[in-house]
This record gives C-alpha cells, sequence and structure tokens, in this order.
C-alpha cells in the first residue's frame, strides 16, 4: 500500500475512528447538528485530488479554536456531479499533477455553482507554475469562466481581511506571494493559492507537521493557517470586511 | 340757433354767366323803356327786374338754414382700487418701522379720493361720469362708494394687467377710461406688458406707494424640495433681493424648528441687490420637518414679513435601512446578505460575530480585522434611524445586557420591523424566552424551544401564507403554491410553544404543521419569525436542481418591504394628494385591501386632514366605482402644510392606517415683494394713451387733466344739425311773384301793356 492511499484511509476512520472518535462521528458532515461550515474536497479524474488527506482537520479545529464558526472537522469527498454538490457551498480543489479535463456537464454544474454563490479554494500541492496542476486549473478555469481567466488579486482583497489582517501568503512553500482568482461583479468566487496550503495544514495522528515549511518556517505555516480561516469565513461572508462600518478600523490597524 | 349756407350745386362760374347774362337782359330793358317812360319809371321798373334777377340767382346757390343741437353725454368711467395685501404697507417709505398709526397705502387712496372741501373727489367723479367702482385683487368685484371706507387690503394677490384687460374687454357697459389706484405690484400670470394685447382703453394710473427711499431685504424665491431622503443631501435655492440696502451685510440664519442649522453673511453691495445661495442639509430623521431661512429686520425696513420663510420637507427614506446581527458566521448570512446586497432598495449594516469571547486567536488584536460591536451606538442612538433589525443565529448573551432588548422591544414598538431568524442561538436556545424581546415576537416562547436538526423539513403554504405579499413570490395562486411546493427542504428548526401571530408557513410530514414562518404586530412595529437557519437552502439547492434562487431572494426582499411598512405592501394606501390653494376643493384618494390583500368596498374609511395647526376635520370618504378605491373631499381655509391620517376598517377590525400630507398656498405671494412698481403703471399708461398720476397729485387738476384727455380722444358734446333748403319753400316763388305782378301792375298804370 502506498503510504498516500494509507493515510487516506487513516482520514476516513478507519483508524482514526478508535483513536479520535469525536473527529470520527461527533463532528461528522453527516451530522448537521450546530454545523455551519464542512468543507468539502472535490474529487477529480487523473492527476491526484487528494495529495495530503490529513490536512483538514488541523485546519477545522485551528477554525473552530480562532472563531464562531461550528464545522465539521473531517471532510467531505465530493464530485462536481454529486446530487448534494449544492449543500456544501465552499469547494476545495488540490492536487499535484494534471488531471483530465472536467466534462462538459461538470463544467456547466461548475459555472453554475460558483455563479450563484458557491466559493472555491485551489490549492496547488506541487507549486509549478504552468506545469502538472497548475496548467489542468488554468485550463480548466478558463472553460468555466471563458475570458475570465485567474488574475492577482489586490493586496487589499476583502478575502486577505475576512479575519486576519493579512499582509503574507502562506502556504508549504513560496511560490507566489499573492492569491489568484475569478471575480464576478463585487464577488471573488474563486481563489487560488500556488503555496501549498494543504501541505502546510497537515500533521500526522499523533499530531506533528507532516511537511516543513520553506524557507519561513513554523510563521510561515501560521500564514497559511490564517489564509485558510480567512478563505472560509469570506466563503461565508464575501465582501462584508468591505463595508462601509469596517474600513476606518481596518485602514487604522493596517497603518500600525 | 339757425344759421343760413349756400348748399347749391350748381358750380359758381355757371351762377356767375347766369348773373352776367341776367345784368344784359336788364341793361336791354332799360334802354328799351327809357325810349317809351321818363327815366324815373325806367328806373323803377328795371330795378323792380333786378330784384326778381337777384332772387332767383340768390337761389340758384341753394341758399338753406342750418339747426345746430349740442347735447352733452356723461362718460362711462371705471375706477379701479387695488385691495390686495400689498396696499396694506405704508404709503411712505419715510414712516418709522413698525409704526402702526403709519398711513397704509389703501389709507392713503382712500383719503385722496374722500378729499375736497364742497364736494370729494369722488363725488365729483360721480358727477361727471358714469362711475363704476371696483376692488381690483384676484378678481374684480363692484363695490359702492359707501363701501369705500370699510375696503381692507385683503386679496392674497394682484393680477393687475390681466384684470385690466378684463375691465377694458367690459363689454357690458364699455368704460371710456379706467382709472386705477395701485402700488403696481403684480403677481397674476402676466408680470409685464412685454407680448401682452394693447389696452383699448386709456387707463389713468395713480401710483400708490414711494420706491423711493424703499428700504427691503427679503428672500424673493425659496426652492425648497416637497420630499428629500434621510441620509441625502438636499439643496434649498434661494434668491435674496434689496432694496435701498447697498453697503450692508444682512445675517442669513437657516434654521430646523427652533434649531440653526448655519448662518450666512449677505453682503448687499447694489442697488437694486439680488444674489443667489445655496443651502444644503441632510436629514438624519424621518418625518415632516419644518424649516424657515430669516433675515433679520434691518434699521429702516418698514416691511418684516417678507424677511422670513417657512418650509416643510417631508424626510422618507430612499433605501430599507436593515441592520443584522449575525451570531456567526454562515451560509444562511451569505444568502441573506446577498438577497439584501443586490436590492437596490435596501441599504444593509451588518455584524457578523466571527469570534465568541471563548475562541482565543494567536495573534496581536491588531492584527485582527475584528471591529468592536458598537452596542452603545447601536441601541441608544442609531437604532431609531433603522427600519427592520434582523437578529440572524444571533444570541444576546455573551455580548450585552438584555436590557438594551428592551430598546429593540421599543424600537417595535414605535413602528420599527423585527426579525428572528432560527438556529442554535435564537429563540429558546438563545435566551429569549426570558427576555424583553418575547412580548414583542409572534410566537411565544416558553424557555423549553430547543433547535433540532431532522433529516428533512418540508414546507408548505398556510391559508394566510397563500394570499400573504410576504409569501407571495408568483402572482397566480397556483403556480405559487407550486413554487412553495418545490422548495427544498431545510435541516434545522426552532421549537416554539404556538405561533401568536399569523402563520405563513408551516412544516409538514411526520411531526408536521410546527409554525416556520409566522408574522405578527408590535405596537406600529410589525415582527417576523422564521424558525430555521436553513432558508439559504431554498436558494443554493434550488440552484443545485436547476430552479431559480429568485423564490429565495424575493421572500427575503419582500419580508424586508413588509417589515419596514413600505407603502406598496400596505393595506391601507394613502395616494399622493397634489397641492391645492384655499378654497379650493382636494381630493383625497385612498386604496383600502382585506387582509388577503383582495381590494374591498365594504370598508369603513375615515379620513382626518389636520390643519396647520393641528385642528382636526373629519372628511367623509365613499367608495369608488374601482374596487378598493376610495375618495374624500376636503376644502382647506388655510395655507401650510396639511395632515392627513387614514384608517380602514372592515366588520369592526382595523385594516391599517396610513398617513400623508398636502400643502395650501396661494400661488401669488403677494407680500413677498412691498417695493411698488410705479415704472409699471407708467408703462400701462403710456401704452394705453392714458396719464400717470402720483397719488400726492390726485387732486381737481387731475380730473380735469383726465377729463381733458377723455375730450381729446373721444368728445364728450354731440352735436346735432338740422338742415331747411329755403328753395324748397313757397317764399322764393312768393317773393318772385310779387315783384313780377308790381312790375305788371306798374306797367299797366303807366301804360305800358
Amino acid at each position: 500500500m502506498l503510504r498516500r492511499n494509507f493515510i487516506r484511509l487513516l482520514s476516513q476512520g478507519v483508524l482514526g475512528s478508535a483513536l479520535l472518535p469525536e473527529l470520527a462521528f461527533g463532528n461528522h458532515p453527516a451530522d448537521k447538528r450546530r454545523l455551519q461550515f464542512v468543507f468539502a474536497q472535490v474529487k477529480y479524474r487523473g492527476g491526484d485530488w487528494n495529495p495530503h488527506p490529513l490536512s483538514v482537520t488541523p485546519l477545522m479545529e485551528e477554525l473552530m479554536l480562532r472563531t464562531s464558526v461550528e464545522a465539521a472537522t473531517v471532510r467531505h469527498e465530493v464530485s462536481l456531479t454529486d446530487r448534494d454538490l449544492f449543500n456544501y457551498p465552499f469547494l476545495y480543489l488540490t492536487g499535484k499533477y494534471e488531471f483530465d479535463p472536467f466534462s462538459q456537464e461538470e463544467i456547466d454544474i461548475l459555472r453554475r455553482f460558483l455563479t450563484y454563490g458557491g466559493f472555491m479554494l485551489i490549492d496547488d500541492a506541487l507549486g509549478q507554475q504552468g506545469y502538472g496542476f497548475d496548467k489542468a486549473v488554468r485550463r480548466e478555469m478558463l472553460r468555466v469562466f471563458p475570458g475570465n481567466e485567474l488574475k492577482r488579486l489586490p493586496a487589499g482583497h476583502a478575502a486577505l481581511r475576512s479575519y486576519y489582517l493579512l499582509r503574507r501568503v502562506g502556504g508549504v512553500r513560496i511560490v507566489s506571494p499573492a492569491l489568484d482568482g475569478i471575480t464576478i461583479g463585487n464577488s471573488t468566487p474563486v481563489v487560488y493559492c500556488q503555496n501549498g496550503l494543504c501541505a502546510a495544514w497537515e500533521r500526522d495522528q499523533v499530531g506533528k507537521w507532516t511537511n516543513a515549511c520553506t524557507p519561513g518556517g513554523e510563521p510561515q505555516r501560521r500564514d497559511a493557517f490564517h489564509l485558510g480561516i480567512n478563505l472560509i469565513l469570506y466563503a461565508m461572508t464575501e465582501n462584508y470586511k468591505d463595508d462601509l462600518i469596517h474600513v476606518p478600523f481596518i485602514r487604522k490597524r493596517l497603518t500600525r | 340757433m339757425n344759421d343760413l349756407y349756400l348748399i347749391g350745386s350748381l358750380p359758381g362760374w355757371l351762377v356767375a354767366l347766369i348773373g352776367v347774362a341776367a345784368a344784359a337782359l336788364l341793361l336791354q330793358q332799360f334802354i328799351g323803356l327809357k325810349k317809351r317812360l321818363p327815366a324815373g319809371q325806367s328806373s323803377f321798373l328795371t330795378a323792380l327786374r333786378a330784384l326778381v334777377y337777384g332772387v332767383l340767382i340768390f337761389f340758384l346757390l341753394g341758399p338753406a338754414l342750418i339747426e345746430k343741437r349740442v347735447t352733452k353725454l356723461r362718460r362711462p368711467l371705471t375706477v379701479l382700487i387695488d385691495g390686495s395685501q400689498s396696499m396694506g404697507f405704508p404709503a411712505s417709505s419715510r414712516s418709522a418701522p413698525g409704526d402702526k398709526n403709519a398711513k397704509s397705502r389703501i389709507d392713503l387712496v382712500r383719503e385722496k379720493l374722500t378729499a375736497g372741501a364742497d364736494q370729494t373727489l369722488l363725488q365729483k367723479l360721480t358727477r361727471d361720469y358714469d362711475l363704476k367702482l371696483v376692488r381690483l385683487g384676484t378678481s374684480l368685484e363692484p363695490i359702492s362708494s359707501a363701501s369705500l371706507a370699510g375696503l381692507k387690503p385683503q386679496d392674497p394677490g394682484t393680477r393687475l394687467l390681466e384684470l385690466l384687460q378684463t375691465a377694458a374687454r367690459d363689454n357690458t357697459a364699455p368704460a371710456a377710461g379706467i382709472v386705477v389706484f395701485s402700488d403696481g405690484i403684480t403677481n397674476g400670470d402676466k408680470k409685464s406688458l412685454e407680448g401682452g394685447p394693447v389696452l383699448n382703453v386709456p387707463v389713468f394710473a395713480v401710483g400708490v406707494g414711494e420706491a423711493e427711499g424703499f428700504i427691503d431685504v427679503r428672500f424673493a424665491k425659496v426652492g425648497a424640495p416637497e420630499f428629500a431622503f434621510r441620509g441625502r443631501e438636499f439643496k434649498i435655492d434661494l434668491t435674496i433681493q434689496a432694496s435701498g440696502m447697498k453697503g450692508k451685510s444682512v445675517p442669513l440664519f437657516f434654521n430646523r424648528g427652533k434649531n440653526i442649522i448655519t448662518t450666512r453673511t449677505v453682503a448687499v453691495d447694489a442697488d437694486p441687490f439680488e444674489q443667489k445661495i445655496a443651502l444644503s442639509f441632510t436629514p438624519k430623521d424621518l418625518g415632516t420637518h419644518g424649516f424657515s431661512v430669516t433675515l433679520p429686520a434691518q434699521a429702516g425696513e418698514q416691511i418684516t414679513q417678507n424677511n422670513s420663510k417657512e418650509f416643510k420637507v417631508e424626510v422618507q427614506r430612499d433605501k430599507i435601512r436593515i441592520l443584522t446581527l449575525s451570531g456567526s458566521p454562515a451560509w444562511n448570512y451569505r444568502f441573506l446578505r446577498m438577497a439584501m446586497k443586490q436590492d437596490p432598495l435596501i441599504e444593509l449594516i451588518s455584524f457578523v460575530f466571527l469570534r465568541t469571547p471563548t475562541d482565543t486567536v494567536d495573534v496581536p488584536e491588531s492584527q485582527l480585522s475584528l471591529i468592536p460591536f458598537p452596542i452603545d451606538d447601536i441601541f441608544l442612538e442609531e437604532l431609531k434611524n433603522f427600519d427592520v433589525i434582523f437578529f440572524d443565529d444571533f444570541s444576546h448573551r455573551a455580548y450585552f445586557n438584555p436590557s438594551y432588548l428592551e430598546r429593540v422591544r421599543d424600537f417595535v414598538r414605535d413602528g420599527g420591523g423585527l426579525a428572528m431568524l432560527g438556529g442554535p442561538r435564537s429563540f429558546d436556545a438563545g435566551g429569549y424566552g426570558e427576555s424583553a424581546l418575547n412580548e414583542a415576537l409572534p410566537v411565544e416562547l416558553d424557555g423549553k424551544g430547543n433547535y433540532q436538526a431532522p433529516a428533512t423539513l418540508n414546507v408548505a403554504l398556510t391559508a394566510a401564507g397563500k394570499a400573504h405579499p410576504i409569501t407571495r413570490l408568483l402572482p397566480d395562486p397556483k403556480a405559487n403554491e407550486e413554487a412553495w411546493s418545490k422548495m427544498p427542504a431545510l435541516t434545522g428548526m426552532n421549537q416554539v410553544r404556538a405561533a401568536r401571530g399569523e402563520t405563513l408557513i408551516a412544516s409538514t410530514g411526520e411531526g408536521g404543521g410546527a409554525p416556520l414562518l409566522t408574522i405578527g404586530r408590535f405596537g406600529k412595529g410589525r415582527t417576523l419569525a422564521l424558525m430555521s437557519d436553513d432558508a439559504w437552502r431554498w436558494n443554493f439547492i434550488a440552484v443545485g436542481n436547476k430552479e431559480s434562487p429568485q423564490n429565495h431572494l424575493k421572500l427575503v426582499r419582500q419580508a424586508a418591504r413588509w417589515l419596514a411598512q413600505e407603502p406598496s405592501f400596505e393595506q391601507v394606501q394613502l395616494r399622493p394628494i397634489a397641492a391645492a390653494q384655499p378654497g379650493e376643493k382636494t381630493q383625497i384618494k385612498l386604496k383600502v385591501l382585506k387582509d388577503d390583500f383582495t381590494p374591498t368596498r365594504q370598508a369603513t374609511v375615515q379620513l382626518r386632514v389636520f390643519s396647520p395647526e393641528g385642528e382636526p376635520t373629519v372628511v367623509a370618504a365613499a367608495a369608488d366605482s374601482e374596487e378598493g378605491e376610495y375618495t374624500g373631499e376636503f376644502i382647506p381655509t388655510k395655507e401650510g402644510t396639511h395632515r392627513v391620517e387614514a384608517e380602514a376598517s372592515l366588520g369592526g377590525k382595523v385594516l391599517g392606517k396610513d398617513r400623508g400630507s398636502f400643502t395650501v398656498a396661494f400661488a401669488y405671494g403677494e407680500t413677498d415683494d412691498g417695493l411698488p412698481r410705479l415704472d409699471l403703471l407708467k408703462q400701462i399708461a403710456e401704452t394705453s394713451k392714458g396719464e400717470y398720476f402720483s397719488i400726492n397729485d390726485w387732486n381737481d387738476k387731475a380730473l380735469e387733466r383726465i377729463a381733458a384727455k377723455l375730450e381729446s380722444i373721444a368728445p364728450s358734446q354731440l352735436v346735432e344739425r338740422r338742415q331747411t333748403r329755403l328753395w324748397s319753400t313757397l317764399w322764393p316763388f312768393a317773393i318772385v311773384l310779387a315783384l313780377l305782378s308790381v312790375e305788371w301792375w306798374m306797367r299797366r298804370k303807366w301804360g305800358l301793356i
């Protein structure tokens, strides 16, 4: 068994249920008591849709520790054609390698999903611009939104101030100091990070970080968590932090 | 008296020729007679014949007697006396300001007309002319000489130019001339003579008032909107005019009620002076607000009525201001925000509690975007400026003292809207069962209700929900019901003891029938309870099912409008009332809908109109031919803003109320400008071929000049001529016959025959 598959089994609760029962059941996506947020990860054909299977739980724990959001600590895996896709307005798409093109049905569903209020965080686990996952993502997003390609988001974007006032984009490695995204009107339903967030979030079953963050080390990892939390809150509150009532406070803090 | 005239039609040369011929005949006769008679007898007979010829030649010249009979006529003369309010201003610009004994313009007219030792000028006019005395203002009103003493300057306007034309064209008794006593202030449709028809009757204008030395500063124009939107600046355009005040500075005060909003200084640098000034104000509160602009009375200023102008502005909301308090980031907030933010009628201020007091952060506060929740600002200051407040899965317990909820309750009682959306922090789960808000909610809380998460929770419209505008997603009732039946199932629900208000949506299936969406009224306000935090699924899951998200968006927007008591969602809707003039019939129209929002003709409608002083008048309203439409008629008697309150009830139950207002004002602005327009009077006199007199020159000489002028235009004496042609009588023939008979008799005596 490949190491990756072994870890995947762990994440699905084969072993984890004994070790961490609460993670497996008490706070499972299927149990929606008081759960406002479920981290739904997109499965796709080709490539590797699940390069860091243990990455989500640390992020969810961090999310609940730092914010008022009640979240499922275990991710929900979903295909674009699943009937319950729209139960999960937040989608996470990651991978290392180039993947098969989405079917036209998948493209249509994704377009509808993102146009009417859904959000998708794309995370390049490989970090090679113009190659592998990056190449496939840019190709597919152009199919979803023809003529509206992924572009660099401004430093003052609401996603970078939805909870933490972020000046840096973290990740397991720093491929790009900024985020890319697709903006429609006032909303940015697609945010793309090329720094490998999932690798920075991932922790093994005994709580050790799986991957070292370079070159920034732990502060860089912390930035990755902060970015993850910010993006989840951005998805759930949209441009809330751009509301006029917040602007003077944020401006004052950023100028300190 | 008869005069002799020669009116013969024969040419003179012919008569002269006949005369020469006659002379020749006489000469021949004399020579013939002298041969037979002595010289004396010959001469006598020739003289007799010469007389005959002379008489005949005289009659050839056409002698006639013309008798002249002279008849003197009494000319019709119309005397117009300006009885408008401006004639109450002091006649002299030298009168002390505020001097109540100062002679008014109309006093002076009265004095001048009744002056005179033996006979007053009015009596002389009455003697010499067929006099018609008329009061001039907004209309012409004949008055008697006796009523002149009691004539008061009370007309609200002066339609001088229009009424002069009317008087000049009076077909029943055409005037030979018009005498008008006026200060020349005119404020009808026509303000100058330009472009108007020429007066066909001479006008003798008698100017009253003094333009020289007239000191006045006034608001010539105040342009203020009748309506303004809360939070949006509106402008007031002022035109200030001044006379006799060059070199002075005048303060200008802009007040709301008794509070000064702003002051300006107007530097008067010309005479006459005019300056346009723009003021602005941003209203924060809804309702009718009274504003005024004032120029303090200046030294020497006699007319101070025009130094101040009051106006009312009805402040409305251009948007429904909604405050949402969300207990945490959630999809329900995300889609609620989407519905509100995309609605141009809604202004959303939202607070999402991103962090609870038990959450810890790993960075200094300065690296967080969180702002402190301004509890005092919101609940003590700003709450009144919102129309609706949404508690979205929000519990006050961790954030502020429950006493603030009393403010929210009072806000609803005073007319605000309150919506409580479900979730684990809401209703009983949020501790509202014991709070001050409990009595305002449209559901009963007993402290035991939990938040539950059944697998699926289907919903259905109740009978009330089928008709209510909040849940009417489609106009067709059947299509609406079908749309609701297709709504995605929910997965979370708050239990409540019972509905206190009207339930529009209830759960169905196992354990069904529980109220899910309930509405109610509390005091003047409205409340809504949605016992679920899953309404976002009606949007996004519907999108996934390839249905439209519009049903959810529409539901949210309609709920916001209903809570904010938007007029289009009211059962009693007063139509806008047009501005009116005192004494003019004003129609007040309204629409009445039943509880199921269908129009009704059976409602009892009560209309109350409040005068500017607040005196109420009950106005009867009757149903129109169109279903649901009612009309009442009211005749205002005073200028100012009138308030209207309408209430409709059906079967003893009040269907609703509405309020409105309308302005009543004369269209003239008679007392706005007291400066006499003597130049206009001169123009009128000149163009009509009359004459201008100052009131100070109104005396016997003025009457003589008027008489002379009228005489020059059309003499007052009528001469009748009677002609008697002498040759048409027997006298010429008798004379000739007599002369010839004498001649015949003499000839016979003297033996010639």
